[in-house]
């Protein structure tokens, strides 16, 4: 898995390029430092799939952004992460553009 | 008396009067045809009796006057008039050979030539010498035409002038009373019939058939209606005029009226002369017809009892037949296997439908071993009960003999010589057996007589599998049969099927043929068993379009898929584990060509959801990963098996999905993943390690 980060203030992007698995999501989520962000957008058009454990990483960020008043979004699912996002109900939480 | 004889009396009866009116017209119509021939000879035979009566009398008259002048020379008017007179004749002329009249009794013929007139001319044929007399009819005289007058001539010796004499026809009054009077009364028409006679003016009778004599003296008496009869009169010479009815004497008659020389005569013949004959043919006939319709009744009714019998008796023997045809129906049924094999390297269906009088049709499939497996149709003679206990018998004996032997061509030749040792009914069959090898997907067959199956190539349209086929089973002893050889390659068929398919009926009696089965499977966009049974019954039927189906339509469809491909290895339950073991998934899929399949990204998902599951919280010390991968229609089964501690990750609840990122826990949603991204899912709990069995199917892919 590849991920690629660019910060801009209190706006961080993040690509992420690959698989989200059990194996990758801890590096996703050790690049995640969310401290003064208030706006973190997903752009994950080249992932492949995510599972379960990807799935928490995104699920702990979008509750640190609830709690701190910020905006997360998620850019460019593949229909397999779409799928994913719909069968775990992930669908009604993020903001999937 | 029930409502079908009182049908049958009220025909019997109306035909009886039909019939008898058709005897009454035609005895009328006879009667009446009789009747005026009799009127017609009465009318001819009386005029030539009078004419005949006058000319020889004019002849005689004639023929001494001759003798008497002696030759044609000038006499007086009053001699020629004391002449006529002695001679009681109304005229007399003497003429020269010149047709002049050199002597007449009146005055007015005296010089005239007879040449002036076309009638008088004709007595010149006196003149020649050869013709002595010569007579004509009365006709209406050329001084007074309300006299009619007949004359006759009779010629001097040599032909030197003639004697012409006249005769007026009311001067015939008294002559012919004198002549007929007596003889009309006893002219008798047929054996009742009479004639009349009576004087025009006067209408008194000159004679009357003997047995009226005393009861009346003219026609009005006699009961004569001379006006009604006036439209009828018939006068002269010729025709015999028209029948009408008179009652006379009390009795209805059939009548004419004939007037001449003053006189009017009446033939008639009473009805009783030929209707009394008709009357009594009627009658007989009646009775005759009574005695035929009574005894054609008897006999209809006898047939509609026999009818009765005979209709109770078919509905016995119907309900008889029904429970026959429900057993063989039962034994055919019981006899098919129904469970579909469930080796995922071939695929088979099978389908009969019985028709209303069971047939023998039957089919099997059975593994013989692990990798070879026996499927058959067969299709025996006769139909009904005694054709479903033989297949019975067949069936057993064909799969036991398989069992036993494996290859087809050695259990048909055998099966053959066991049925023909006993087989007191002269049943036989015909028997298609194939032995498909699992791994190879070659299979043998052996055919007895049966119809060619049908194989579905990858490359290329269905066709017939048609090498020699052997002779029927159970026909002749002795025969050997051979076995044959054919591959399917993965996802090629093969269609066995009975007698009922190719020779199934339209409405106007056409054929279903070969043609057609191999158009239908054509068309077919998919060869999987099932589709193809189901796609030829549904076109057998459309094209029977309600016609009934005289033949059990049985249909056997196998299709070979490729053995399935299995991969296995153990892993570290640790996080590199999981690792490898997803780089394992990966080569696998890349090995069969799922690599870049839509589903590699959902097994994945399982395989990482499960691993991480055993790696975290099984205490495992580790798992090993089973991947079998099934063609057409693809299907990847993956098996985890671990040595942790038990654990049924189905028996948890599946996490609140609807909940917001706060209020969910994390963790839990693996499982609802692997859940929803595959189609089965099973734990098992053997030899101390947890087994969960993941299944992930594709749709079929479709053309083969």
């Amino acid at each position: 898995m590849q991920i690629e980060k660019k910060q801009d203030g209190s706006k961080l992007l993040l690509r992420v390029v690959g698989r989200l698995d059990t194996n990758t999501s801890p590096m996703l989520d050790a690049e995640l430092k969310l401290d003064g962000i208030n706006e973190l957008e997903f752009d994950i058009g080249e992932l492949e799939y995510v599972s379960s454990a990807g799935l928490r990483v995104f699920l702990g960020a979008q509750k640190a952004m609830n709690a701190c008043g910020g905006k997360m979004t998620i850019k460019n699912p593949n229909a397999t992460v779409k799928n994913v996002f719909d069968i775990t109900g992930c669908s009604g939480i993020f903001n999937i553009v | 008396m029930n409502k079908r004889r009182c049908a049958i009396v009220v025909v019997a009866l109306a035909l009886y009067a039909a019939l008898i009116s058709v005897a009454w017209c035609v005895g009328t119509s006879e009667a009446m045809h009789k009747t005026e021939v009799l009127l017609d000879y009465a009318i001819l035979d009386f005029r030539s009796t009078i004419f005949g009566a006058i000319d020889t009398m004019l002849g005689h008259i004639a023929k001494s006057s001759v003798r008497s002048f002696g030759q044609a020379r000038p006499h007086t008017i009053e001699e020629m008039q004391v002449f006529a007179k002695v001679l009681d004749i109304d005229e007399i002329n003497i003429v020269d050979r010149t047709g002049t009249i050199i002597a007449a009794n009146d005055p007015r013929c005296l010089g005239v030539s007879l040449l002036d007139f076309p009638e008088s001319g004709k007595f010149m044929v006196l003149t020649n010498g050869t013709t002595t007399t010569y007579s004509q009819q009365f006709r209406a005289g050329a001084h007074n035409p309300d006299v009619r007058r007949k004359y006759l001539g009779a010629a001097f010796p040599g032909g030197n002038g003639f004697i012409q004499v006249g005769f007026d026809e009311k001067h015939l009054s008294g002559l012919l009373v004198e002549m007929l009077g007596y003889v009309f009364d006893e002219w008798l028409l047929g054996e009742k019939g009479f004639f009349l006679c009576a004087d025009v003016n006067t209408d008194r009778m000159i004679s009357n058939p003997a047995r009226h004599r005393d009861e009346a003296t003219c026609l009005m008496e006699a009961g004569f209606d001379s006006e009604a009869a006036r439209a009828y009169e018939l006068k002269g010479e010729t025709g015999t005029g028209e029948t009408f009815v008179q009652t006379l004497f009390g009795e209805k008659c059939y009548c004419r009226n004939y007037v001449f020389g003053g006189h009017r005569f009446v033939p008639a013949v009473p009805e009783s002369e030929y209707f009394g004959l008709r009357t009594a043919y009627v009658t007989v006939f009646v009775v005759l017809l009574f005695l035929v319709l009574a005894a054609f009744g008897w006999f209809v009714d006898r047939v509609m009892r026999d009818a009765d019998s005979l209709k109770a008796y078919w509905a016995s023997e119907d309900k008889r037949r029904a429970k026959d045809l429900a057993i063989a129906s039962t034994i055919q049924n019981a006899a098919m296997p129904n469970v579909l094999p469930a080796d995922p390297r071939f695929r088979l269906a099978a389908d009969i439908s019985a028709a209303k009088e069971v047939g023998g049709d039957f089919y099997d499939y059975f593994p013989l071993d692990d990798s070879h497996y026996a499927f058959l149709v067969a299709d025996v003679s006769g139909k009904g009960i005694t054709a479903a206990l033989y297949m019975m018998t067949a069936k057993t004996l064909i799969k036991d003999t398989l069992l036993a032997l494996h290859d087809p061509a050695a259990a048909l030749t055998k099966v053959n010589a066991e049925l023909c040792r006993n087989n007191p009914a002269n049943m036989f069959l015909t028997a298609w057996v194939g032995v498909l090898s699992i791994e190879t997907g070659y299979i043998t067959f052996a055919n007895a007589g049966h119809n060619p199956p049908v194989v579905m190539r990858k490359d290329g349209p269905p066709r017939y599998l048609r090498p020699m086929s052997g002779c029927m089973l159970a026909i002749m002893d002795g025969i050997e049969y051979k076995s044959r050889m054919t591959r399917l390659k993965v996802g090629e068929s093969l269609l066995l099927y009975t007698d009922g398919v190719t020779e199934a009926l339209d409405p106007h009696e056409v054929l279903f043929g070969d043609n057609r089965l191999l158009d239908v499977i054509g068309a077919a966009r998919s060869y999987a068993p099932s589709h193809i049974c189901k796609l030829v019954r549904t076109a057998v039927a459309a094209f029977a379009d309600g016609s009934p189906q005289a033949d059990d339509l049985t249909i056997l469809a196998l299709q070979y898929l490729a053995p399935p491909r299995v991969f296995s290895h153990l892993f570290p339950a640790t996080r590199a584990g999981i690792a490898e073991a997803t780089e394992f998934l990966d080569k696998s899929l890349e090995s069969v060509g799922l690599a870049e399949s839509p589903h590699a990204a959902s097994l994945n998902i399982i395989l990482d959801e499960i691993t991480s599951n055993i790696v975290n919280y099984s205490g495992a010390h580790g798992f090993e990963v089973d991947i079998t991968v099934v063609e057409n229609p693809s299907s990847v089964t993956l098996v985890f098996s671990d040595d942790g501690t038990p654990y049924d990750p189905l028996g948890h609840i599946d996490p609140d999905t609807t909940l917001s990122a706060e209020e969910r826990p994390i963790g839990g949603l693996g499982l609802l993943m692997v859940k929803k991204m595959s189609n089965e899912v099973v734990y098992t709990r053997g030899h101390n390690r947890n087994i969960l069995k993941v299944v992930k199917s594709f749709p079929a892919v479709e053309n083969f």
